[in-house]
């Protein structure tokens, strides 16, 4: 007998959900083995995990509101990936938008209310987007590898926002830390229901999702996003312009990520600080491949790592175990997903060896 | 060629009269191999003998790649068996065919572009240290060159041999590791007439030492210097013969059902006046060196000019520069009075061209997207197919049926992944989408490479229509035939100059053929 791995001519619908369960059943029987390490009841750790991320609703509401920015970070990578651009960079994007969103509430102040909030989106979308841009124009004119660019340019914008926060003219003068000041209250994003967290950026997310969806399925730029990612060179001999399409999708990917830094900043921490993003630039990434670069399934994956992260606090507080453990269960959930999601794109066969 | 070693009767005779006492080297026997639901062979059975050129032959799409890959080890036949000296064998890589003693040299070649001749014919090979010795392969190697009488610089680097050097690197790969099989898929596409006897010599040699050749061919002239032959049709075998009792219109009748005029008929037609006019075209390849060095070619309305010439002489970039994908050093392109000259590629498509490229895969078709909406790249912004930058799937849907019953492409359905087609018929996916699109001109780089008569056929008379409606047709083709058959007239290419213009009617093979290999005619000279 001998296994071999054979790649399959289009992906698997069947396997792809079969892979979901086993990931999902594979990942409880590997998360209660380490927890009975750890000496913890697997029991009541498990029941304090749904508890915390579904149990209530102000359980979901944490979960949805901790979803947001993964959806948004989600979807921004998929415009790139889809490319085969391969944007590191949504993390720095995502600062840019929240510092570009920031300074435009920093120069307009509160004083119309929420009517600025159209602005702000735009300015959100459009610093994270120039900044996403910037990258693709460094590949487009002097083929600069985009991995190198984005990256680094994510060190570039946090040090900057650390100069304006530490020593420049954003800092809260009133404050120990190296923030702004709290951003007024009327130009909060306004909630979902009233005694929630929950905010009007996660159905601005969705809706982002649903229009990323439309745009690379149903448009003619999204076909020539996937026809370049799929081969540059048959898309260059049809006239596509390489260059511009580049350009383009690392200004989408990196607005949509800009976007997810002006939602946290004024809707959840109300003030700029190097704090806002808890990687989620870098899980994004993750979360787009576990969802195989679909927009939708993006929205239910980004969902599912919101319940992780909330579902986890309520466990450590119940259990006591200690918070690194939290953290191994998400790598061991990430790392079953990853390798079960091979199942959908290749079949392994056992074969007689006669 | 040397009189004694070229002796296939010997082999031939103990294949018609004397065979019991000659065992099979590979035998196949009821082998089917199906891609989802389409049959690539279906309950197929030959056997190869040690010491013979065994040619497989067939339309495309009737599943001559796809024995191969499973002798080779890539794919895995559902049923059936496959035999090495009378032991069965389930192959699960290449890398166990060649420990069996099987090579194949693939229709594309798979070599490192930017790494020597000798670093690619030894990477392959299982060292039993993780240290290469590269000093005694070397040597070996040109025990083997000296052997079979190629010459070849084992330090060039590949991207710096021509296209038919490449293959002798293919062929010295296969010698070093000792294989008793060498399967050939469509060797002597990118060869000179010349070349190509050179090749059958040294498949001579190598049949010599007992060694067997399997060679999957289109070319009736090919196929002719075989022991014996396998046809295929639609993944059966129709019958095995040995080549001395056969006769190319036996094989051709086999081979597609019916009997065919090889060739399509080229009415008279006057042409009206030029229509694409190209001065002293320069360019570079990717690589920085010279690869036009000033074109002159006019090509007049209603005409077909032929390009003939080795693959690798400047034909890619010449079709590159006039479609705008490569830039133009020095020299104009003139399009019915307009110079657009390094225009970008989506106003030359908009002016009228279209290109049919020699590396469908690469170059004409994305492989992961449907046939549909290969159809309609390039188009993919223009109504009917988009209006305000939103795809209409309506009309995408109903040209792509309309194209596939027009252009008979052998697909499920419009929405097929193309990877899944055969080389024909992702060839009519290009056509049908370039001829819909072009206007004036069509451009067109070996389109008849690997193609099987039936669809070259096909195409041909395309072409011929499209000349009949006042289209400039330029092709390049390395298959003298073709381009006698139907261009107006034919040019020859070598080293990135236009080295002949004859009117078709006037011109003759031998010439031709010689100034393929940039020989002045001189036929005293040997051949290369």
């Amino acid at each position: 007998m001998s296994l071999t791995i054979e790649k399959r001519l289009a992906p698997s619908k069947k396997w792809m959900v079969l892979s979901i369960l086993f990931a999902l059943v594979g990942s409880a029987i590997a998360s209660a083995l380490l927890l009975r390490v750890t000496g913890a009841d697997v029991g009541v750790a498990f029941a304090a995990f749904f508890d915390g991320a579904f149990g209530s609703s102000r359980a979901i509401n944490k979960t949805l509101l901790r979803a947001t920015p993964l959806i948004l970070t989600g979807i921004a990578v998929t415009v790139a990936f889809r490319a085969k651009i391969w944007n590191i960079g949504a993390e720095g994007q995502l600062y840019a938008g929240a510092m570009a969103s920031y300074w435009i509430y920093f120069i307009i102040g509160p004083d119309i209310g929420l009517f600025i909030l159209p602005v702000l989106f735009l300015a959100g979308f459009a610093g994270g987007g120039l900044y996403g841009g910037l990258a693709g124009f460094l590949k487009s004119r002097f083929q600069v590898n985009e991995v190198l660019t984005t990256v680094m340019l994510n060190y570039v914008i946090t040090y900057f926002m650390s100069y304006m926060l530490v020593s420049g003219p954003w800092r809260d003068p009133a404050s120990y830390y190296a923030q702004t000041p709290r951003i007024d209250k009327s130009v909060w994003l306004p909630k979902i229901m009233s005694g929630n967290k929950l905010h009007i950026g996660f159905i601005i997310a969705v809706l982002c999702a649903i229009a990323v969806y439309i745009m690379l399925t149903r448009s003619s730029l999204g076909y020539e996003i996937r026809a370049v990612g799929h081969n540059t060179r048959t898309s260059m001999f049809k006239g596509i312009n390489i260059g511009r399409t580049a350009i383009l999708v690392m200004l989408i990917s990196g607005g949509l990520a800009g976007l997810a830094g002006m939602i946290e900043v004024f809707g959840v921490s109300h003030r700029l600080s190097a704090e806002i993003s808890h990687g989620y630039g870098f899980t994004g990434i993750i979360i787009a491949m576990l969802a195989i670069l679909n927009p939708i399934a993006i929205i239910f994956v980004a969902i599912l790592f919101g319940a992780f992260y909330v579902g986890g606090l309520t466990m450590q507080v119940a259990t006591g175990v200690p918070s690194v453990i939290t953290s191994a269960i998400e790598a061991i959930i990430l790392l079953l997903f990853l390798s079960a999601s091979t199942l959908t794109r290749f079949q392994i066969t056992w074969k007689d060896k006669t | 060629m040397c009189g004694e070693k070229t002796a296939p009767q010997s082999v031939a005779k103990q294949v018609s009269g004397r065979g019991p006492e000659l065992r099979p080297f590979l035998k196949v026997e009821n082998v089917t191999k199906r891609f989802h639901q389409v049959v690539a062979n279906d309950k197929l059975s030959f056997d190869v003998l040690p010491g013979e050129i065994h040619c497989l032959l067939g339309e495309n799409g009737a599943g001559k790649s796809t024995i191969a890959e499973c002798i080779y080890g890539i794919h895995h036949q559902e049923e059936g068996t496959i035999y090495i000296n009378d032991k069965p064998v389930a192959l699960s890589s290449p890398a166990e065919a060649i420990s069996t003693g099987i090579g194949m040299v693939h229709q594309h070649f798979v070599l490192v572009e930017s790494l020597s001749v000798l670093e690619n014919i030894v990477i392959g090979t299982e060292a039993a240290t993780p240290i290469l010795d590269f000093k005694e392969a070397e040597a070996s190697i040109r025990t083997i060159c000296e052997r079979f009488d190629v010459h070849i610089d084992l330090h060039a680097k590949i991207w710096q041999l021509p296209v038919g050097q490449q293959q002798w690197v293919e062929i010295l790969k296969a010698l070093f590791l000792k294989v008793r099989l060498l399967i050939m898929d469509e060797p002597t596409a990118v060869l000179t007439p010349q070349e190509v006897q050179r090749l059958f010599r040294i498949f001579r040699e190598m049949t010599e030492d007992g060694m067997s050749v399997i060679l999957i061919s289109h070319k009736l002239d090919d196929v002719m210097r075989s022991d014996r032959v396998t046809v295929l049709r639609r993944g059966k075998n129709v019958g095995t013969v040995t080549t001395s009792n056969t006769s190319k219109s036996e094989l051709t009748n086999m081979m597609i059902g019916r009997e065919v005029e090889l060739r399509v008929k080229r009415d008279a037609h006057e042409h009206s006046g030029p229509l694409l006019e190209i001065r002293g075209l320069r360019a570079k390849n990717d690589f920085g060196a010279e690869k036009l060095s000033g074109i002159d070619i006019t090509v007049n309305r209603g005409e077909i000019v032929g390009i003939a010439g080795v693959a690798g002489n400047g034909q890619g970039e010449l079709f590159e520069t006039l479609m705008g994908v490569r830039k133009a050093t020095d020299g104009t392109v003139i399009l019915e009075g307009d110079n657009i000259t390094n225009f970008s590629t989506h106003n030359i498509q908009k002016k009228g061209m279209g290109y049919i490229p020699d590396d469908r895969f690469s170059a004409g078709l994305i492989g992961d997207f449907d046939v549909q909406s290969n159809l309609i790249l390039g188009a993919h912004k223009e109504p009917p197919f988009a209006s305000k930058g939103i795809l209409n799937f309506s009309k995408i849907k109903e040209f792509a049926q309309k194209s596939i019953d027009d252009f008979e492409i052998k697909t499920p359905s419009e929405a097929a992944i193309c990877r899944t087609l055969s080389g024909g018929n992702a060839q009519k996916v290009i056509v049908a989408r370039e001829f819909a699109q072009a206007t004036k001109v069509v451009l067109a780089n070996q389109p008849s490479r690997g193609l099987d008569v039936g669809v070259i056929e096909y195409m041909h008379e395309r072409l011929l229509d499209k000349r009949r409606s006042e289209f400039g047709i330029l092709m390049a083709s390395e298959e003298l035939d073709e381009l006698f058959g139907i261009c107006d007239r034919v040019l020859v290419m070598f080293k990135g100059k236009i080295l002949g213009d004859f009117r078709s009617e006037d011109a003759d093979i031998e010439t031709i053929g010689l100034l393929m290999a940039g020989q002045k005619v001189s036929p005293t000279r040997k051949p290369v």
